[in-house]
């Protein structure tokens, strides 16, 4: 058993377990948006960022893939984290201005605008991989990946164009935090029949 | 089972989403008191790691063996915790999910968290209902030791067995022809591929060589039996004779498709126009031709654009070689400017040094054959232009040939008419399919080169082998969610095997012959389509079983107050459309009350009548949207039960409207809302059921009419199968077929009722007495009677001059 602090509350944790994870067992709500249950956490939009605190020295660790450790001092909501939070959105806002759910989320945080360059106000995704993460791990298909690479990336099927390997689950739509996927799917699933006349 | 479950619930916080809107205290206090529940925990979050080591704990603590996580989508938790859950003793069918955030918490505006705990009760207790109704079914283990056969003369055969040998597996090719009839065939099927001719003998030869590779000569293939692991087939013997019988663990089948000339529109003619396969003859049995050869790439044109690269391809090495050995001969490829070309940079450069000319048109106008001519027009020139040719070649037609469709049907492989041939039609999860390998290479699968031909059959044998290894090892074991038949109950009526989509029901020699009558574990996609079908219900799906279904029917029936609806939602339309409500920011109708089903296909009609007879005032069924269906023809299939029992409704003098099909997809949340809402309207619209003697009554005899033997063969035999193309309702005769499956109903349903009454008297009964007891017309009790007298039915017997009946 691992015993650490978050919020100044004495926590137990087994081996394993994530400072995200042992929080959420203690009614201690962090906001995620990268990170589902269903599959393997990968750190990518940075919004479960905690504060570690060892006497003088901080450090900020993204909790969903940070291990719990003996004599952590962990805080989620201070001055610092909610700085960086609202940072996060204000670039989330300049990378998808489209999202309806990125805006109410930033809403809450007080960030209603960003200062960053808007490069296409159409853009309702963020790039977290979920949707490829879940079509992966948890359909076991590989229908859809992320295309490109840098600020090209994008998520789609190959070519863009209907895929044999999509079962049409609608996985990727329902962990898609922003909606993105909803407005993407027809891209990928299209239509059986004709899935299955162009399979080679 | 002499145990009886233990099914232990765990309840999901997720984080506020769920506490927040719904009273926890109460639900976990009313699912306590639930039957047959033995243990309850209200949990954070069941999902992450603290969450599961709580689970296992619990398992391991209060013995459970069966579990109810009532938290949020399935869709994406289920496998999570079937893999967790694994080393707990725990296999897939014996975890249940109920979807409490998306179905309840979020979606439900209007109502207090206690309401909502009382609707997640409901749920729940049918979940619990469901689990606790399943007999456990083992996994079966399977062992494959006898060697693979391969058969049906595709060229990819050979590539196969040398795959085979490499992997120290025994096979025994099949084959009809000998190896140079094998080689003379292939200018019929793989135009243009001469030069790839030597690789295809290396292979033979290697095959020839190779001591695990048996080789014998066979005629037609006559029958098959048998199932994975222990296959026997027999072929005609082609020198007459008895025929040859084959062993084998498993079977792979070759197939080559073939190549017909095209229709006279495009000026065959078979001398100066001919196709690709009888220039590829001509040029090596004659020679090159001379003058202007022009091969016309018109795939596009004959409604085939997607085996336009594969001419082009054949055109191209064609040309090629009548250039090389001739001089007097001009190659001009002719190919819609939509087409690319498929050429390496090297291989322009080689065309450019023969002169080879490739010639684009606009396929706006579709280039018109004239003598010695081709009219054709450019892109963005109005000019018509002309093509000087002397020998037209034209692109091969690609058809699948009538040995390939023969054998694919002896091996249960999906085909539909004009289409090519493919393993598996279902469109599932890879763990809903048991067997993954490819068990079929070579172009009547799907048009492609000779290359390819023979890496599909490499890649084909090597996914077989990999089989085969695990066999070896005692690791390869059926799904845990796959269709049993109960052979003493078994008719041999072979609905099951025409019905299934995934070719799972194979012919086993037995007692009344050969017929389909056992489920390939190792093939069945667990879609409960021939479990659903069964006339005799001699077929179940293990841990998945109509029984469960009934169960999990009729406990939610029974707490569904009089407005409220029972809803069954498949996994790919309906129940991941409600799944979606929430995440839309909709609201959805509380008074729907939806239960999982993998596919609509699989709820049998006793499911319907079970819900109904125990307390729902309306059900619905929510599937795919229209030939969208996932499996083959799951919604029709719902469709045609929703009909039967619209027809008992009226019989029994209902409201039709109290069953009901309805199509979801899961993008459309919308959609669905809508339809939930008009749907629970007109039941909210409707008097309930009043459940007085005579009205359950009438109920009972429904749910028994819906086991009745007779009307479930009728059924079965007019639901779609796999490889027909028109909706039910376009068939020919379909309105016949309804007023004769109608007539059939209210026979059946009228005899059950009789049956019955008469059970339930105990003591022999009068007409009258019955149609007064069954408040039905006398002449037609009379008629019915008479009728199940002369069936052995009931018993007639003369009491003071008057005929009385008992059973």
């Amino acid at each position: 058993m691992l015993k650490f602090r978050i919020n100044d509350i004495d926590v137990e944790a087994e081996p394993g377990w994530t400072v995200l994870e042992t929080a959420r067992e203690y009614g201690i709500e962090i906001p995620t948006l990268c990170f589902h249950e269903a599959v393997q956490a990968s750190g990518a939009c940075r919004l479960c960022m905690v504060e570690l605190r060892e006497g003088d020295w901080t450090k900020l660790v993204a909790s969903c893939v940070y291990p719990a450790k003996d004599g952590l001092n962990v805080y989620t909501e201070s001055e610092r984290i909610t700085n960086v939070r609202r940072w996060i959105f204000e670039m989330l806002l300049s990378e998808c201005p489209a999202s309806q759910e990125i805006r109410d989320m930033a809403a809450k945080y007080g960030v209603t605008s960003t200062r960053f360059a808007i490069k296409d106000p159409e853009q309702d995704c963020i790039m977290c991989g979920l949707c490829t993460r879940v079509c992966a791990e948890v359909v076991g298909v590989h229908a859809i990946a992320t295309q490109s690479r840098g600020v090209y990336k994008r998520i789609g099927s190959p070519f863009m164009k209907p895929n044999e390997a999509c079962v049409a689950c609608g996985s990727c739509v329902s962990v898609c935090p922003t909606g993105a996927m909803a407005r993407r799917i027809d891209l990928v699933r299209g239509k059986m029949e004709e899935n299955q006349t162009n399979a080679a | 089972m002499s145990t009886a479950p233990k099914v232990g619930v765990f309840l999901c916080e997720c984080g506020d989403k769920i506490k927040g809107n719904v009273d926890m205290g109460l639900l976990a206090q009313k699912v306590v008191e639930t039957p047959d529940v033995a243990f309850c925990k209200t949990m954070p979050y069941p999902c992450l790691k603290p969450g599961i080591a709580g689970i296992k704990k619990a398992i391991a603590d209060a013995g459970l063996d069966r579990i109810v996580i009532a938290g949020c989508s399935r869709r994406l938790m289920m496998k999570k915790f079937e893999n967790e859950m694994k080393d707990s003793g725990l296999d897939v069918g014996q975890i249940a999910m109920v979807n409490l955030r998306d179905h309840v918490a979020l979606v439900h505006p209007g109502l207090e968290p206690a309401q909502r705990a009382e609707k997640g009760v409901k749920l729940i207790r049918s979940s619990v209902a469901d689990l606790a109704a399943m007999v456990p079914g083992l996994r079966f283990q399977i062992s494959i030791e006898k060697p693979v056969l391969i058969m049906g003369d595709g060229i990819a055969t050979y590539a196969a067995a040398q795959q085979f040998a490499r992997h120290g597996v025994e096979s025994i090719m099949a084959l009809s022809l000998d190896d140079e009839e094998e080689i003379r065939l292939l200018h019929e099927r793989y135009p243009g591929e001469r030069q790839n001719f030597g690789r295809v003998r290396n292979i033979m030869k290697a095959v020839e060589e190779s001591p695990l590779v048996q080789r014998i000569t066979v005629g037609d293939p006559i029958a098959k039996n048998g199932k994975t692991g222990n296959y026997s087939v027999s072929f005609e013997n082609p020198e007459g004779g008895a025929p040859i019988a084959v062993e084998a663990g498993l079977i792979m089948a070759c197939l080559d498709g073939e190549m017909e000339s095209p229709g006279p529109e495009f000026g065959h003619n078979g001398d100066s126009v001919i196709c690709q396969s009888e220039a590829d003859e001509h040029l090596w049995t004659v020679g090159p031709y001379k003058g202007n050869v022009v091969f016309w790439i018109n795939d596009v044109e004959a409604g085939t654009p997607e085996f336009a690269h594969l001419s082009m391809r054949g055109a191209w090495s064609l040309g090629r070689a009548m250039v090389e050995r001739s001089d007097k001969c001009n190659v001009t490829i002719f190919h819609n400017q939509d087409t690319p070309l498929p050429l390496s940079a090297e291989e322009r450069r080689i065309s450019r040094k023969l002169g080879i000319q490739w010639v684009a048109y606009d396929g706006k106008i579709c280039p018109t054959v004239q003598a010695r001519n081709l009219t054709y027009l450019v892109k963005d020139d109005g000019l018509e232009r002309e093509l000087p040719w002397d020998q037209l070649i034209l692109s091969p037609v690609r058809v699948v040939g009538r040995h390939a469709i023969d054998v694919a049907s002896l091996l249960n492989l999906d085909h539909k008419e004009g289409r090519f041939l493919r393993a598996y039609h279902a469109q599932v999860r890879p763990e809903n399919v048991g067997r993954k390998e490819a068990i079929l290479a070579g172009s009547a699968a799907y048009p492609c080169d000779l290359s390819q031909a023979l890496a599909q059959g490499r890649r084909a044998a090597i996914k077989v082998a990999e089989t085969i290894d695990l066999s070896k090892d005692g690791k390869l074991f059926s799904p845990a969610i796959v269709s049993v038949i109960d052979l003493e109950k078994c008719i041999g009526c072979g609905q099951c095997e025409e019905l299934c989509e995934c070719g799972a029901i194979q012919v086993v020699e037995g007692i009344g012959g050969a017929f389909g009558r056992a489920v390939d574990p190792l093939i069945c996609t667990g879609g409960g389509t021939g479990a659903a079908a069964c006339p005799e219900q001699a077929m179940y799906l293990q841990n998945a079983s109509t029984i469960q279904r009934e169960a999990a029917a009729g406990a939610l029936a029974k707490e569904l107050a009089p407005g409220e609806v029972a809803a069954f939602g498949c996994t790919w339309g309906g129940y991941a459309a409600a799944d979606n409500v929430a995440k839309s920011g909709l609201a959805m109708d509380p008074r729907l009350h939806m239960i999982y089903v993998p596919c609509v296909g699989q709820i049998d009609a006793t499911v319907m009548a079970k819900a109904l007879l125990d307390g729902a005032n309306g059900v619905i069924l929510f599937g795919c949207v229209p030939e969208e269906c996932h499996h083959s023809y799951g919604v029709d299939h719902g469709w045609s039960r929703v009909n039967m029992l619209k027809k008992l409704l009226a019989l029994a003098g209902f409201d039709r409207k109290r069953i009901a099909l309805a199509h979801a997809d899961f993008n459309n949340p919308e959609g669905f809302v809508k339809t939930v809402e008009g749907y629970t309207e007109i039941i909210a619209g409707m008097e309930p059921i009043e459940r007085s003697p005579q009205n359950l009554e009438k109920l009972h005899a429904i749910y028994d009419t819906t086991k009745n033997s007779r009307v479930r063969l009728l059924l079965s035999a007019a639901l779609r199968r796999p490889w027909e193309s028109v909706y039910r309702g376009a068939q020919r005769h379909a309105l016949e077929y309804d007023q004769e499956f109608a007539g059939v109903l209210a026979e059946e349903f009228a005899q059950t009722r009789l049956t019955r009454a008469l059970k339930a008297q105990g003591e022999p009964q009068t007409i009258k007495d019955l149609a007064v007891h069954l408040d039905a017309d006398k002449d037609y009790i009379a008629e019915m009677l008479m009728e199940m007298a002369s069936e052995g039915k009931v018993n007639m017997i003369h009491k003071q001059r008057k005929a009385h009946f008992m059973v």
